[in-house]
């Protein structure tokens, strides 16, 4: 048994932020959960699923972020409390939803909880989704510590339940993924009864009533304020009546505390510590801004808490609040790498803020720090750039579309998309892809870049799409392209899980997030059914997937080609093969290939041996594909199957 | 070999490939992953990065430097400008009916190629073979069976030097060669760069006279004028007959050569060697003679296996009528004087001929 799921009140743990949240939910007795992997949101439902082999709750991955969200949100209509989990970019996609379902309300507990990526560390974008908070009028909360990530999300029923609407959660990557101690509660095991009966109406309204709803919202938001006002998780510290204060949410509050007392300013400034950020706890931050005349604003990725609060300053200037000189990220104080609102915050980023204002003098690091430890560290970190890992059938996929594009030699436009094989735009997917946006967005665009041949744009288009991306998101343009007489190749890589997310199962897998057997839905039925010419072949067989893609392109109207070859990681060989290189054989420097197996096929089990001038593997990274061997012109690598 | 730069495959691909002028010889094949050989073009899927490299080197469309390669290959430059070095002209054929029937025409080349590999010459030639006789691909013989599977002439590409690469891995000894004046001149410059190293397996090259081939396109166009019948061979009678003839089971059928002309590969249009001049020995057919073939002698090597093959009556020799001679030379000059002028138009600069020489060709 995880360290989350003890039923033991008062005992300390250790709990990674997302076992938080899990443990939050275990405490608030949560009856319902759903959600879409993604980093950094994908532990909370893995360890929910967990718990919910021993319990009775229910546990499901979803096809996508919408469903997830609406799927929970029917439960939480019936009186369960339902949790749903995703990454910020999973936002995007319900957000239809959400922006329906704050009206329509809920009669249980409803909270959504959306792991932000600063730096988009393992994403497409630095969404906030805070913003989604205040543009659906509903109640957010972030924590600052994995204490509170357990807290925040137990009271997150709790008022979602008292005020009927829907409440979010906001966690980042560095809460979610670090750990910390934390103090358990008790679990909440009283079992809800769903109830919907012919009398219940569930419903964003229209019109008038819309309208009408729009109004109650608004009033369940006052009430929040109201609760907020008096939250245990807002406070501040420091100098009582500071004329400089840090106004501060989430990983900001730790980094601004260290900061202080880093520079020795504790009896200086104050800090305003918010965990409750929409709607504003007004009157407490008025009693704060009353007594600043400076404020230094320390928040992920926007300008969220620096923006609500200028417009509450504004509205307080008739009650003696200002005038203020606000620093943050509009003054650019608060910056990454690429400028402000960009990249994650750390003490240094507000250490840097504050001696720029000038309220202190300190060098975070000596000059040439970054230069020094590059060197001592570079002998033992291997230079490596972003690559499939080895064995990845992803690598003989993309090997197999730059072939075939070039056969075809019409120069094809190939469309990428979300998922381990968003590396198709790098050298180690042979930069054959050329586009990436969100989820299913590969073949949604390639359905445009396929019905261009009026205006001038005859090329054959090649989108591609992971399996797990294909049941997100891909369903509905492919019925489009096939509509629409769009032109286009679409290829699936069947990996046979979620790979890049840490290989959660999806509706092909034949499992469900329990790990329990499930119908197993079909890319090829799906494709047939829509009426999409479609063949599989297995990726390392490189000459038939090569001949296939080329025999496709020639072909008119909605393609499909699945390469299927279950991901090596999720799915390790009992004996691999021995791969190794007869290096007599190996023409070494003079082969005309030009290292091709270290230099173009990337694969990290390919190596070179310096001493001896020749080609190399190394048998402790290699998965023993083999693929390589049917590529080097010398014949140099050799299989050995192992029996 | 001459004061031509050798240069890499982007050279390759900004040179021959990009500009339709790759004759599908296979020279630029199966040395490397980055160039694929896809229905009749080599098509390059990522520059190796090599500023020096045997595709370019080996390729009889990136340059031919005629006086060069005459030198190598014959030790002093051409005193015959229509039909480049040669020792003798001549009418031969195979003495076996047997091996004339299942031929194009007299047999000649397979009786001299299994000749060769029975007296140990050669220990495996590289030929082109047909499962059907309309298509064509390389093919390692070791054998007499194996060589007269790959009886008759095919007229659709062929990616022979390819194989011959194949061939170099595979075969111990001796590898002879069959093939066109593209296929040819590249072995040469195989034999001749210094950037190949088994260049000295290569031993008797036969060359087919040829004027033009047919892309792979041409396959599904003559299929579908065949049907399901089996096509038993296809053939271009000497002018002025202008048709292209298809012999199945059944049936001749035959199509005017306009037809078929778009088919034709648009590198064979700048080729100015009809009679395969860098061949130990060339054949071709005799104008009007169903059952000889034109052979033109040009190296020693060449001459020994031939009066071998005479002397042991594999081969049966005749004079070629001096008629028919001066109308082979009269063809070849035609042929030198349209791609001379033509290339110089367009600006195509593969090939480097003596100025004296294009003079007294297109004069």
């Amino acid at each position: 048994m995880s360290h989350f799921e003890i039923d033991e009140p008062g005992k300390r743990v250790l709990l990674m932020g997302n076992e938080a949240i899990a443990r939050g939910a275990l405490e608030a007795g949560v009856d319902f959960c759903s959600g879409y992997p993604g980093n950094p949101a994908s532990e909370i439902l893995e360890a929910l699923a967990r718990a919910a082999k021993k319990s009775d709750f229910h546990v499901e991955w979803s096809v996508n972020e919408i469903v997830a969200l609406e799927t929970a949100g029917a439960a939480a209509s019936t009186g369960l409390r339902a949790l749903t989990a995703m990454k910020n970019l999973g936002a995007d996609v319900c957000a239809d939803f959400l922006m329906t379902v704050n009206l329509s309300g809920t009669r249980g507990g409803f909270v959504l909880v959306t792991g932000d990526d600063p730096s988009a560390h393992s994403t497409t974008s630095e969404l906030d989704t805070r913003n989604y908070a205040r543009l659906a009028d509903v109640p957010l909360l972030e924590p600052a510590t994995t204490q509170e990530a357990k807290d925040m999300t137990k009271w997150a029923f709790d008022l979602s339940q008292e005020l009927g609407v829907i409440c979010m959660v906001r966690t980042v990557t560095r809460i979610s993924h670090s750990r910390g101690v934390v103090t358990l509660g008790p679990l909440d095991r009283d079992k809800r009864s769903a109830e919907f009966s012919s009398q219940d109406l569930w419903t964003s309204g229209s019109s008038t009533i819309e309208c009408m709803f729009h109004s109650i919202l608004h009033e369940k938001l006052k009430r929040a304020q109201e609760k907020f006002e008096e939250s245990k998780f807002n406070w501040y510290v420091g100098k009582e009546n500071a004329d400089f204060i840090i106004i501060t949410s989430g990983t900001g509050w730790l980094y601004s505390l260290e900061a202080v007392k880093l520079l020795g300013l504790e009896n200086e400034v104050g800090i305003l510590k918010l965990g409750t950020t929409w709607p504003l706890p007004e009157k407490l931050v008025a009693s704060h801004l009353k007594h600043a005349k400076e404020v230094l604003f320390v928040e992920e990725t926007d300008p969220f808490l620096e923006q609500n609060m200028k417009i509450l300053a504004a509205e307080l200037a008739s009650e003696g609040v200002g005038p203020i000189r606000f620093y943050g990220k509009k003054s650019n104080h608060v910056r990454g790498e690429f400028g402000a609102g960009t990249g994650e915050l750390n003490v240094d980023v507000v250490i840097r803020a504050l001696t720029e204002i000038g309220k202190a003098a300190y060098l975070s690091r000596e000059k040439g720090y970054s230069e020094k430890a590059e060197k001592l560290l570079g002998s033992y970190v291997p230079a490596r750039s972003m690559g499939f890992c080895a064995g990845c059938p992803h690598r003989a996929s993309f090997w197999a579309i730059k072939k075939a594009a070039k056969w075809d030699g019409r120069d094809a436009i190939v469309t990428g998309d979300i998922g381990c094989y968003s590396l198709g735009m790098l050298p180690t997917g042979f930069s054959v892809s050329k586009t990436l946006h969100c989820m299913g967005a590969g073949i949604g665009t390639a359905n445009g870049f396929g019905n261009l041949r009026e205006f001038g744009l005859d090329k054959p288009v090649i989108a591609i799409a992971g399996d797990s991306t294909f049941y997100h998101a891909c369903m509905p343009a492919l019925v489009n392209a096939r509509w629409n007489g769009s032109n286009i190749l679409f290829v699936v890589l069947d990996n046979n899980t979620t790979a890049m997310t840490g290989h959660q199962p999806h509706p092909g897998t034949g499992v469900n997030a329990l790990g329990d057997s499930s119908p197993r839905i079909l890319i090829e039925d799906i494709c047939e059914a829509i009426g999409a010419e479609v063949r599989i072949c297995d990726p390392f067989d490189l000459e038939k997937s090569v001949q296939n893609l080329y025999e496709l392109l020639q072909n008119e109207g909605v393609k499909v080609m699945i390469f299927r070859h279950e991901c090596p990681l999720a799915f390790p060989k009992e004996k691999k093969a021995r791969v190794y290189v007869d290096q007599d054989k190996c023409l070494g420097e003079e082969c005309g290939c030009v290292k091709f197996c270290t230099r173009v096929f990337g694969c990290p089990g390919n190596i070179w041996d310096y001493e001896k001038g020749k080609a190399k593997i190394d048998e402790v990274m290699c998965n023993g594909c083999g693929l390589c061997a049917k590529i080097c012109p010398a014949g140099a690598i050799i299989v050995e199957e192992v029996t | 070999m001459s004061s031509i730069v050798v240069k890499g495959s982007r050279d390759l691909q900004k040179n021959v490939l990009a500009n339709g002028l790759c004759s599908a010889c296979g020279a630029c094949t199966n040395l490397c992953p980055y160039i694929d050989m896809v229905r009749g073009r080599a098509v390059l899927i990522e520059p190796c990065g090599l500023s020096e490299g045997k595709c370019y080197d080996f390729c009889p469309r990136a340059y031919v430097d005629v006086p060069s390669l005459d030198r190598f290959v014959f030790g002093s430059y051409r005193r015959d400008l229509a039909l480049g070095s040669n020792i003798s002209v001549m009418k031969a054929r195979a003495k076996e009916s047997e091996v004339r029937s299942s031929a194009q025409y007299g047999g000649a080349v397979s009786a001299l190629v299994t000749y060769a590999l029975e007296t140990g010459e050669i220990d495996a030639a590289v030929l082109a073979k047909s499962q059907d006789r309309i298509s064509a691909e390389p093919t390692i013989a070791r054998n007499r069976k194996e060589v007269f599977e790959c009886a008759g002439s095919k007229y659709i590409v062929c990616p022979t030097v390819a194989e011959v690469f194949e061939a170099t891995k595979q075969v111990k000894g001796k590898i002879g060669v069959v093939g066109t004046s593209c296929q040819i001149t590249a072995v040469r410059k195989m034999q001749a760069s210094n950037l190949e190293v088994e260049a000295d397996k290569i031993g008797l090259l036969i060359g087919l006279f040829c004027t033009w081939a047919f892309s792979p396109d041409a396959y599904g166009y003559i299929r579908d004028l065949v049907g399901p019948a089996k096509v038993m061979k296809i053939d271009v009678p000497p002018p002025p007959a202008n048709i292209f003839v298809i012999q199945t089971e059944a049936k001749r059928i035959e199509v005017p050569l306009d037809k078929v002309r778009k088919f034709v590969m648009p590198a064979c249009n700048v080729c100015f060697d009809m009679t395969n001049e860098f061949a130990d020995i060339s054949v071709g057919t005799v104008e009007g003679k169903e059952d000889w073939n034109t052979v033109i002698v040009r190296t020693k090597e060449g001459e020994k296996i031939l009066q071998g093959a005479i002397d042991v009556g594999v081969i049966e020799p005749k004079p070629l009528e001096k008629d028919r001679l001066n109308h082979l030379c009269e063809a070849s000059l035609t042929r030198k004087r349209r791609v001379l002028t033509e290339t110089e138009a367009e600006k195509i600069a593969y090939l480097t001929i003596r100025e004296e020489d294009k003079f007294k060709i297109v004069s």
